[in-house]
């Protein structure tokens, strides 16, 4: 990157240590490229972080102008407003407020919008400026806009606002050395410094009354400069409308829709096989490694044993989780989620949500958290509710080490219904399905008893296809796996090592205790009665226990319980040992069991903020772990 | 407690956008709709005056409008609340 000056050449007078720097604010209605822009602006230089308080993630990057300089570049969530109707809207607002702990009041903004759709996207512009600071206006899309035959004066545009205007198509990678030129000149007039609050005025509010005559207001403002800059609406974009027509037929529309949900799920475990071998193997060769390496001391066992294999028995999973994210930022950059949201809208309407939930939802399928998180877009306060409390039902990737150990040790790799699908595959297609059943019957339940509501509204924007940024995707693939590998690295590594020294205590004349004598073993014979119903034994109790702090430390467990157990014979895989040891009946209890319990400390912390409260988690964890202990009793009866 | 955001009092005809055919553009006269609900489509440009067009059913039946070149998806219930007029003949070929 760029070189450090080390000799101050001729800049402004500086006259203080150079303090922090600048701080630029990027706005923009959702759909406008803003990410793309971020990203391509800051790199790999960001950090994602949540605001103090709420959910929302932050996301803060570092871009780096040359001879020193630097700015710092936050990018807002997405909004067509400043309401504060959802909490995007509010964070938006708090931040450009200076409201925000943690966060100086931004210096500048820049307002993206997609200049393909201008008068639509300028509806925020009228309150962004007057905040009064420093504004680039950025039309991005550029290159859509030229494609399909429409215009606009950017000179007239920028001398009837009173700002810069860049022109650019972020994804090429086309203008956006304009937008660093501006975050030069931000950056050479340095931090203002002052921390000033201001106030994004003219909001309108539920509570004024005459919203309507606000917004007709603004909306006659924009079109006034819509048509002083000689706007022409480009033509409608042939693709999207070729597209839609196939994706929103009334037959081919849903039968797309389920052969994508199918391909997301055959591909997560026939694409991500080859990758997770080779970690399996990368995790075995230099467990052997250290093992060789080492003296025979009791910490060799500790790093071998423990932390090793406990660790790698869970990072082996990262590729499954990054194909699936892979596919969710394919599927999400692309346009076609909205198209999925309004497709699953009529049935989701019939449970009781709506098609938004759709998203979180679907991200509950790689992991709770986040998709928890992104319910914060529904706007309807019992719809988000219902909503949040039915995703830890969907099958998280948490989920798959456990079904996946479970599976390949008990059925049979063996075809059902032809060559296209095996034995395996369709019990983990059943389990997701068992998921989205307690959600629909759930939801159904909620929405009748404790979140009865009034008929609410739902709107999608259908924004046009688009294909998505390998940049930007592959950020995310980054920060995903960065965030699973901090789990695997902290609440597994934690896990591992309390594990670990319970099997080593109380000691004995020899050495360490059996395992069964051992601490660890006391704790899974206490829990044994409760779950014996279930066929299952201290061991998996022990599992059931640690698994609390997140569902695939159970792996972790047994690997630790068994592999201490057969320290001494020769290594028997896993999944003999399980099959040796668990009857089937008991093993798809289990599988059942955590289809259902919300055995994922996270989720519980997570709920806890987003409902401001202990009431809805407590709810949930209850009502999740007697579903799970009551269908694993039933699978064990019935297998 | 609910009370509806109306531009101007009812004209003559009583015209709700779910009524209209497909392709066949026409201004919105007011929404029927309480001011919750109606807020997300002010701050999408769905504002009397303005014209819209369904372009499209989803396969659950519901409308598909465009707006300012924009694609917005909408439940026919909400559809069934927003009041619109056809264009006069005068309307713009273009």
């Amino acid at each position: 990157m760029s070189e450090q000056d080390p000799v101050a050449g001729g800049g402004p007078v500086v006259s203080e240590l150079p303090s922090e720097p600048p701080l630029v604010a990027l706005v923009g209605p959702p759909n406008s490229g803003k990410t793309t822009l971020f990203n391509q602006l800051t790199g790999l230089r960001q950090k994602v972080a949540n605001y103090p308080g709420v959910t929302v993630e932050k996301h803060i990057g570092e871009v780096s102008l040359g001879g020193g300089r630097t700015i710092a570049l936050v990018d807002l969530p997405g909004v067509h407003g400043f309401s504060a109707r959802t909490l995007d809207e509010r964070v938006t607002r708090d931040v450009l407020e200076g409201k925000v702990e943690g966060i100086r009041s931004p210096d500048a903004l820049i307002l993206i919008v997609d200049v393909t759709r201008l008068e639509n996207q300028l509806m925020l512009v009228e309150p962004v400026l007057e905040m009064g600071l420093p504004t680039l206006l950025v039309l991005n899309m550029a290159d859509e806009l030229d494609a399909r035959g429409g215009t606009v004066d950017d000179e007239a545009l920028a001398q009837r606002l009173g700002v810069d205007i860049v022109r650019t198509s972020a994804r090429r990678d086309a203008g956006v050395d304009g937008v660093r030129t501006y975050l030069r000149d931000i950056a050479d007039g340095g931090a203002s410094g002052a921390h000033v609050q201001r106030e994004l005025s003219n909001v309108p509010t539920s509570i004024s009354l005459p919203v309507i005559d606000a917004f007709a207001a603004r909306r006659k403002l924009v079109r006034g400069i819509v048509e002083e800059s000689d706007f022409v609406a480009p033509d409608p974009s042939e693709l999207t409308e070729r597209l839609d027509s196939m994706f929103l037929h009334r037959l081919w529309g849903p039968l797309i829709f389920l052969a994508v949900v199918l391909l997301v799920f055959q591909s997560i475990f026939t694409w991500a096989v080859p990758l997770m071998d080779g970690i399996d193997w990368m995790v075995g060769t230099s467990g052997d490694w250290i093992v060789g390496t080492l003296p025979d001391t009791w910490y060799r066992s500790l790093i071998v044993d423990g932390v090793w294999a406990g660790v790698g028995s869970v990072i082996i999973f990262l590729p499954q989780i990054l194909v699936l994210f892979l596919f969710l930022g394919i599927l999400e950059d692309s346009g076609y989620m909205a198209r999925a949201a309004v497709i699953a809208d009529r049935a989701m309407y019939r449970v009781g949500l709506q098609g938004r939930a759709f998203l979180p939802l679907l991200s509950g399928y790689a992991c709770a958290v986040p998709a928890i998180l992104a319910a914060r877009t529904i706007d309807d306060e019992r719809d988000r509710l219902a909503t949040i409390f039915v995703t830890p039902f969907m099958t998280c990737s948490a989920r798959l080490p456990v079904y996946a150990l479970l599976i390949a040790a008990f059925i049979p790799d063996e075809p059902v219904l032809g060559p296209f699908m095996s034995q395996r595959a369709a019990v983990l297609l059943g389990l997701y399905g068992l998921g989205i059943v307690a959600a629909i019957v759930t939801a159904f339940l909620l929405k009748r008893t404790l979140l009865k509501t009034k008929p609410t509204s739902f709107l999608m924007e259908l924004p046009p296809y688009r294909i998505p940024s390998l940049r930007t995707l592959m950020l995310r693939l980054l920060d995903r796996s960065k965030i699973f590998l901090r789990r695997a690295g902290r609440i597994i590594f934690a896990v591992t090592i309390v594990l670990w020294t319970l099997t080593q205590f109380p000691r004995t004349d020899t050495g360490p205790p059996d395992i069964e004598q051992s601490a660890l073993g006391t704790i899974g014979h206490v829990i044994e009665p409760v779950i014996e119903p279930l066929g299952l034994d201290w061991r998996v109790g022990i599992g059931i226990v640690t698994s609390l702090a997140a569902r695939e430390v159970i792996v972790g467990t047994l690997g630790t319980i068994y592999g201490v157990e057969t320290a001494d014979e020769e290594a028997v895989a896993l999944q003999d040992v399980l099959r040796r040891d668990l009857e089937p009946g008991a093993a798809i209890g289990l599988l059942v069991f955590f289809a259902f319990a919300l055995q994922c400390m996270s989720t519980v912390a997570v709920m806890r903020r987003e409902t401001a409260g202990w009431k809805w988690p407590i709810l949930q964890f209850t009502y999740m772990l007697f579903l799970g202990y009551g269908g694993a009793f039933v699978a064990f009866q019935l297998f | 407690m609910q009370f509806s955001v109306v531009a101007e009092p009812d004209q003559s005809e009583d015209l709700r956008l779910g009524d209209i055919p497909m392709r066949q553009e026409v201004e919105l006269v007011s929404i029927d709709l309480p001011v919750e609900l109606a807020e997300p489509l002010l701050e999408r440009g769905v504002l009397p005056g303005c014209r819209i067009c369904p372009v499209r059913s989803s396969p659950g039946g519901d409308p598909i409008v465009s707006i300012d070149g924009s694609l917005l998806a909408l439940r026919r219930e909400t559809a069934d609340c927003l009041c619109v007029k056809l264009l006069s003949s005068l309307q713009d070929a273009g």
